[in-house]
């Protein structure tokens, strides 16, 4: 049994005629352990289904309108409040994009944590326990950093704290979306290292969101990458981003500068990701994509089971036409 | 001669000092900054945030008052220049901004605020002219003109910063500060912008000082880079040679850090250890000594100079060579 597996998951905003799907039949799983990207633009539903896994999008607005989400194998999105309380923070860990947000500015790193550890294991709520989670994520000299307010760090120190704060209760599954996207290069990359070794020392599995297919390599096992709140193309991490098989795959590792490569000009894809609740019909693609028939803008297309382990939504993935240029720095 | 000529730029913030009676301190944010650039050249500018680049940026065009130095532009300085006489010369730079949400008026059309440069500079002699120049700037930056009555809010973060790059544009400006343009970009869009910065270039044959923080955006519009580290300038070159091999090691770093998506890259990440010093108390010796991988002991006394280390390539480190 995977420890995580959502089934065809489906999430709108609004109601009646103005209702917009924002997550539009989503199925992924994740073995204990493991580490799942989520890939996509801003707006092709991401943080919303990372959220909806402790059911924490908020309903209302959000109304979960089908599918399931099995956690353990059992359905979160039939839990009860009592046992949503639970998991949350428990068995599943969150990390976001700003730690300031996440961090309460007026107490100190020591005590939050601490408060943490008094819900979900209680008889380690002591500063021992806090000192070996900040030293657990890299924090020079914890001792003296317990009495710190949020803001008396960098945004990279805070992000750790947020890390250590999010492993109090030795989850099972991190969620961690766009943690690195709010720092600099060189923290972001301290923290996807940090993130990496993590991994291997506690066994958690990861679910790491981001819109940068630059740092997917270095954590993924299995990579979605969705776009108008689909999974457009899964698959493993070596295969996808070698050798994607999905035209905005393609492109979207195509538009990406590369710093070994000499081009005149970037390979761009025209147009704009298109808005919640205005997705072409047909496939969402379709406007945008380079490789479009007459066919692309008639027929949705299915997420289909192509070669082993990877999925597809493009029924002309296999048509030399689309197919061509498919490999990196084609 | 080049287009513009910065010498020994400094601009120091006062902060509030900690305790009474304690000397007023400052923020070094660009700190004895010397470089050039060409007519219709691209020169970029990166390093870690709080380095510096957008103080270095507005100070260029006087959106800030510099402490210190030389502003040359076209052969006359303007770093003293104030009131008309500074206005009179304003045509010739412009800048745009990261966020093309914030530096856009939401109450204004397009054309409101395209068309607002061309008052303040008398570009336009009547209405007609004057609409016939926004259409030709809103093509010229891949929009529809009949969307010129529309407010920002009903365009994509892309087109908002098409908006922007119209609005500089409409002055017929020589040089454009462009202070991470592309960072707030979907990666689609990104490509698109950065294009279109390039086609431009061409067309009018504009110089571009290019702030961002990711090397690979900035190498591919550059010609040569500027690698700045606490306010000052740490390495420069030809963009190509920057990047192919780094003289210094923050540029190491940096370059090594750069996300690659390619799973299978044989580059080596270089670490740093740490964050950014305070800019109020730089480290004293080179001011990058406590999170550099290669320190040696002279390195926490002794401040590395920015030495010229073959034509057109400087380091400030005392191991480069
Ligand atoms: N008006 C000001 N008063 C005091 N300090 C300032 C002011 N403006 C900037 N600074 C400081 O100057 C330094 C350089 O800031 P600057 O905004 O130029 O950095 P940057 O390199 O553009 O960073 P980012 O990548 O985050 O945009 C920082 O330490 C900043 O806090
Ligand atoms: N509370 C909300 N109310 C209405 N729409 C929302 C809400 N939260 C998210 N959305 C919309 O759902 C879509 C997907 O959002 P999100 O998952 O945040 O995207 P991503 O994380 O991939 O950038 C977006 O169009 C967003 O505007
Ligand atoms: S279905 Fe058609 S439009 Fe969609 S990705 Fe495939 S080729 Fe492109
Ligand atoms: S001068 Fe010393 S500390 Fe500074 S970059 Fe060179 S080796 Fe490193
Ligand atoms: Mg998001
Ligand atoms: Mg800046």
């Amino acid at each position: 049994m995977p420890l995580l597996e959502i089934k065809n998951l489906q999430i709108e905003f609004g109601s009646g005629a103005s209702s917009v799907r924002a997550v539009d039949g989503i199925s992924v799983s994740l073995e204990a352990g493991k580490t799942l990207c989520l890939v996509g633009e801003s707006g092709s539903g991401k943080s919303v289904t990372a959220l909806s896994i402790a059911k924490l999008v908020p309903s209302p607005p959000a109304r979960y309108v089908g599918g399931e989400i099995l956690l353990e194998g059992r359905d979160v999105l039939k839990m009860s409040s009592r046992e949503l309380r639970d998991i949350r923070g428990g068995l599943v860990s969150y990390v976001f994009q700003e730690p300031g947000a996440s961090l309460n500015p007026v107490f100190r790193i020591g005590a939050q944590i601490k408060e943490s550890l008094k819900y979900h294991r209680p008889a380690v709520a002591n500063d021992v326990e806090v000192v070996r989670l900040l030293k657990l994520v890299g924090i020079p000299a914890p001792e003296s950093r317990l009495r710190n307010y949020p803001h008396e760090m960098s945004g990279g120190m805070q992000q750790r704290v947020m890390i250590a704060m999010a492993l109090a209760s030795q989850p099972k599954l991190l969620v961690a979306d766009e943690p690195t996207t709010a720092l600099d290069v060189t923290i972001q990359a301290q923290i996807i290292e940090l993130l990496g070794d993590l991994r291997q020392k506690l066994g958690m599995a990861v679910l790491l969101i981001t819109h940068n297919l630059g740092i997917v390599g270095d954590l993924a096992d299995d990579v979605a990458v969705m776009y108008a709140g689909q999974i457009v193309e899964h698959g493993p991490v070596r295969e996808v981003l070698q050798r994607p098989l999905h035209p905005y795959t393609q492109a979207l590792i195509r538009s990406v500068p590369d710093l070994e490569a000499e081009v005149e000009r970037l390979t761009a894809i025209p147009g704009a990701v298109p808005l919640l609740g205005s997705f072409p019909d047909g496939c969402r693609f379709h406007p945008r994509c380079p490789k479009a028939q007459s066919s692309c803008s008639a027929q949705a297309p299915e997420l289909a089971s192509v070669q082993s382990g990877r999925r597809v939504r493009c029924p002309l993935w296999e048509s030399p036409a689309v197919n061509r240029s498919s490999t990196l720095h084609a | 001669m080049p287009l513009l000529e910065i010498q020994n730029l400094k601009v120091h913030f006062p902060v509030q000092p900690r305790l009474f009676g304690r000397a007023k301190e400052f923020v070094r944010a660009v700190d004895d900054v010397s470089f050039c650039i060409a007519p219709g050249e691209t020169v970029g500018l990166v390093g870690e945030s709080g380095c510096g680049k957008t103080t270095l940026g507005r100070a260029v065009i006087k959106l800030i008052e510099p402490t210190a130095g030389r502003i040359v532009f076209e052969g006359e300085d303007i770093a003293g220049l104030t009131g008309a006489q500074l206005r009179a010369r304003r045509r010739r730079f412009q800048m745009i901004f990261q966020d093309p949400f914030g530096s856009l008026d939401p109450r204004r059309t397009v054309s409101d605020s395209i068309g607002e440069a061309l008052d303040i500079h008398r570009l336009a002699s009547d209405a007609k002219a004057r609409r016939q120049r926004i259409d030709a700037l809103l093509k010229n930056v891949g929009l529809d003109p009949s969307h010129a009555s529309r407010l920002p809010h009903e365009f994509s973060g892309g087109q908002r910063q098409r908006i922007g790059i119209a609005r500089a544009l409409a002055v017929e400006p020589k040089l454009i500060v462009c202070d991470e343009p592309v960072s707030a970009l979907d990666v689609s869009v990104q490509a698109q912008i950065i294009n279109l910065l390039q086609d431009l270039q061409r067309e009018h044959g504009i110089a571009y000082l290019f702030v961002a923080h990711d090397l690979a955006v900035v190498k591919h519009i550059s010609r040569r880079i500027l690698v700045m580290y606490l306010g000052r300038i740490v390495e420069s070159g030809e963009a190509k040679e920057v990047c192919r091999s780094p003289k210094h090691p923050y540029t190491q770093a940096l370059l090594s850090a750069v996300p690659v998506v390619d799973p299978d890259s044989k580059r080596q990440r270089i670490l740093l250890a740490g964050d950014v010093p305070s800019p109020i108390h730089p480290p004293g010796g080179c001011p990058f000594h406590p999170r550099c991988p290669v320190a040696e002991a002279r390195c926490k006394t002794e401040v590395p100079t920015l030495r010229e280390l073959e034509p057109g390539r400087q380091a400030a480190c005392h191991l480069a060579t």
